[in-house]
């Protein structure tokens, strides 16, 4: 190709007079892009060897990368999991039940609503009678009774610190859940029972339940 | 000559070092290269490849407003190598084993007696579970022990945070396969298909790049919507409790229903089980009672009797008839009532107040076998119901050959004929939507772990009676309430509340025993249902009589009232007469 490249022009004398000269004298011009040519070939290699180097670098930090973020994901998923275990504890409606019964609600079963726009009564409007609100029942045949999840007792714990010590020297009304008894076994068994005695008064007012979960005391 | 001569010598003794040297590497590149290249390619990749199991979930059961009833959840196992078992250094300081222990056992909760014999029963021994199912709250803390014997492996668990409040509904997951209700009848839209990924990993556990070589995906299971209303359900369990337990019935059942589209707000049995515990838990509580166990209903029957003779024209509200004290069928037979022994001069409304059997007897001598199957039929006795509940029973209604001289009017009352609480509760439900029975729904649907929806199937609404003739029998069973016996019971102040009372003998096997089911079905506001109640105790031992189930349904009915803000009535019952 270089040879075909310093060819001159002229159509005079024979191609074999022409050649050897032609040749001799390209030689020294021809070496040049030559060794150019071997240079960035080279370097194309070394630039492209360097480039799969890098990427390969880059791949493994990024396979590091990815399992520390899969780490993270899998730990924040299992947050998430707890986080709802105990949504779920929290929303069932015994726990609503026993920490409105904790915190001495009692249920009335009369309706009657305040209609806004008239101001006017809507049914009859009967005061609660509050009889056998404070029972909850055991609803299984058989089996253990299952354990109170950690939350639920935490929150109970905190309504009843919260309410048990009112006036000093004053009985606290017995906010306890008592399971009544299953037809076959006659035994009143007290599944929680987050009444405290007044002795343990916390020295600064606390915040009824509303506050933080599951803290009984907020500063 | 000679230097050159050595020179040779050592060139040509080089030489033949450099080519054995060569000619044996060479060898070993040919044999590991090519010879041995697939088989060392293999031991290689062995080494490296792992396949990890991709975890899919089991789809949630949720109820109406998306509580999860029944969901899995992250646990871990918690086992040892008895081989390695020991003290061990924790930041320079030895722990003992005793203590590693004790320390366990306090984060699992479990026994430490029992956790040290389990590690050290049998030292020979590869593996062994500690604890299982421990949460990933407890897993962390047992990492930050740092035990170099300790290995915690990922498992699905499928717990019930609602506890027993739906177990009848929502049954169970058994080790492999679902053993009960929703689990089992929906567990092809719940089931879940773990995935894996094969893939190399490095000395440091990283996955190496571009080696994934297989990928399954995982399937995730699908979720099922309950029409249940979890809040209601816990409440009318609750009452269901209370009631029974001061009843000490054998068992208890009660059933809430919308009137406007069939749905199941509660399906309650009590005594139930609690499913993330059905280990422990005898196998008669298990399982819904309300749709699998049929009883002969007794008086509530009556105002589905009533309702199908004023729909056939056999009758009016306020026709007077005469109640004799006995009704002979034949010389051994007789119909008699349960309290009154004279004749009474009742209209139709007052043989339904004052639950005549011998009154109905007369008025169902009007209609014949053949017509009065079909209203059964049509009210949705005899076959099961559109839920197509696990277990799901049918009741009896014997077909017109086979009823004789006595069926034929004690079915009327309730006798002869039995039924479960779901189909009653479905039967009112017509009584209350107008006549027209639509199809009961505990299921809505699946939605995919895609999100398509697929409804549950269903059944076409049946036109059972007329509208008159519903509307007139919900507003005899007013008559109950407001003017009947149980009406300091049953009453609740600003509403118009229809029901009727129902004291079933229960068959044995020389007829009629001792034992009886109370229950009381009706619904609310009488002027335009919306809710039908039903509540039924099975064998009550301190009442027998239907009187004791009233306190439970006016609880029941009255907190359905509330719960759903329904409005109180505004205009005052026009009762019919009851006597002439």
């Amino acid at each position: 190709m270089t040879t075909t490249a310093t060819f001159t022009p002229s159509r005079q004398g024979s191609v074999r007079n022409r050649t050897a000269p032609a040749t001799r004298h390209a030689r020294p011009t021809g070496s040049v892009p030559r060794l150019r040519y071997i240079v960035v070939v080279l370097a194309g290699i070394f630039a492209i060897f360097g480039v799969q180097l890098m990427l390969s670098i880059a791949m493994s930090s990024g396979a590091y990368e990815i399992a520390a973020l899969k780490g993270d994901m899998r730990t924040s998923q299992q947050e998430l999991q707890i986080v709802a275990e105990d949504i779920n504890a929290l929303v069932a409606p015994s726990t609503l039940a026993g920490l409105a019964t904790a915190m001495g609600m009692v249920a009335d079963n009369n309706p009657a609503y305040l209609k806004l726009s008239t101001g006017e009564v809507v049914g009859e409007a009967v005061p609660a009678s509050g009889k056998g609100s404070s029972l909850m029942f055991a609803v299984t045949g058989g089996g253990d009774t299952p354990a109170t999840p950690a939350i639920v007792e935490g929150v109970l714990r905190s309504v009843a610190l919260a309410e048990a010590p009112i006036e000093e020297g004053e009985p606290v009304e017995s906010t306890e859940i008592v399971v009544a008894p299953e037809p076959s076994t006659p035994v009143t068994t007290t599944v929680v029972a987050p009444t405290q005695p007044l002795s343990q008064k916390p020295a600064a007012p606390v915040k009824r339940f509303g506050g933080s979960i599951p803290s009984p005391v907020t500063r | 000559m000679t230097l050159q001569r050595i020179s040779g010598r050592r060139t040509a003794l080089t030489l033949l070092v450099v080519f054995l040297v060569a000619g044996f590497l060479l060898t070993r590149l040919v044999d590991v290269q090519v010879v041995r290249a697939a088989e060392l390619q293999d031991q290689s990749e062995s080494v490296r490849t792992t396949t990890e199991t991709i975890w899919a979930s089991r789809g949630p059961i949720v109820d109406q407003f998306g509580n999860e009833l029944a969901v899995d959840v992250d646990r871990y196992d918690v086992s040892v190598d008895p081989r390695m078992v020991g003290d061990f250094r924790r930041s320079g300081e030895v722990v003992t084993l005793g203590v590693a222990i004790s320390e366990i056992a306090t984060i699992t909760g479990g026994e430490y007696d029992q956790m040290l014999e389990t590690a050290l029963e049998d030292p020979t021994a590869h593996f062994v579970y500690l604890v299982k199912g421990v949460t990933p709250e407890q897993r962390q803390q047992l990492r930050e022990l740092q035990i170099p014997w300790l290995q915690m492996d990922l498992v699905r668990q499928r717990v019930y945070p609602f506890g027993p409040v739906a177990g009848n509904l929502t049954g169970m997951l058994g080790i492999d396969e679902p053993l009960a209700g929703a689990e089992r009848l929906y567990d092809e839209c719940l089931r879940a298909v773990n995935g894996s990924s094969v893939y190399q990993k490095g000395a440091d556990g990283v996955r190496l790049p571009g080696t994934t070589v297989k990928v399954e995906e995982p399937i995730h299971g699908g979720e099922v919507t309950l029409t249940i209303d979890s809040d209601l359900q816990w409440y009318v369990l609750q009452q269901l409790a209370e009631h029974g337990t001061r009843l000490q019935a054998e068992y208890g059942s009660a059933m809430v229903v919308r009137v406007s589209d069939g749905n199941i707000l509660a399906a309650v049995d009590w005594p139930t089980f609690d499913p993330n515990d059905f280990e422990n838990t005898p196998t008669q509580f298990m399982g819904a009672r309300v749709f699998s166990s049929p009883y002969e209903p007794g008086s509530t029957m009556k105002s589905i009797g009533i309702a199908m003779l004023l729909d056939a024209g056999l009758t009016t509200p306020d026709e007077g008839i005469v109640a004799p004290g006995t009704y002979q069928l034949s010389s051994d037979h007789y119909i008699k009532n349960m309290s009154v022994s004279d004749a009474r001069q009742l209209t139709t409304a007052g043989v339904l107040h004052t639950s005549s059997n011998t009154g109905i007897s007369v008025l169902a001598s009007r209609m014949g076998k053949t017509q009065a199957h079909g209203y059964f039929s049509k009210f949705g006795f005899g076959s099961e119901t559109a839920v197509g509940f696990l277990g799901e029973s049918a009741g009896t209604l014997k077909s017109p050959d086979n009823v004789d001289t006595v069926t034929r009017f004690t079915q009327f009352f309730g006798q002869g004929i039995s039924v479960t609480s779901a189909q009653m509760a479905g039967a009112y439900q017509a009584l209350a939507n107008d006549g027209v029975r639509l199809p009961l729904r505990l299921i809505s649907g699946c939605t995919t772990a895609e999100g398509g929806f697929v409804p549950a199937p269903t059944e076409e609404p049946v036109s059972v009676v007329s509208a008159q003739a519903a509307k007139d029998t919900v507003n005899i069973l007013e008559t109950n309430v407001a003017q009947g016996p149980l009406r300091g019971i049953l009453e609740i102040p600003g509403y118009r509340v229809a029901a009727k009372t129902g004291t079933a003998e229960i068959a044995n096997a020389s007829g009629y025993g001792g034992e009886r089911v109370i229950s009381l079905t009706g619904m609310a506001p009488a002027e335009n249902p919306e809710y039908v109640v039903l509540v039924s105790f099975y064998k009550p031992q301190v009442s027998k009589v239907s009187s004791a189930a009233a306190p439970a349904f006016a609880e029941v009915m009255s907190h359905v009232l509330k719960h759903y803000r329904v409005a109180p009535s505004s205009e005052p019952a026009v009762l019919p007469p009851l006597t002439w």
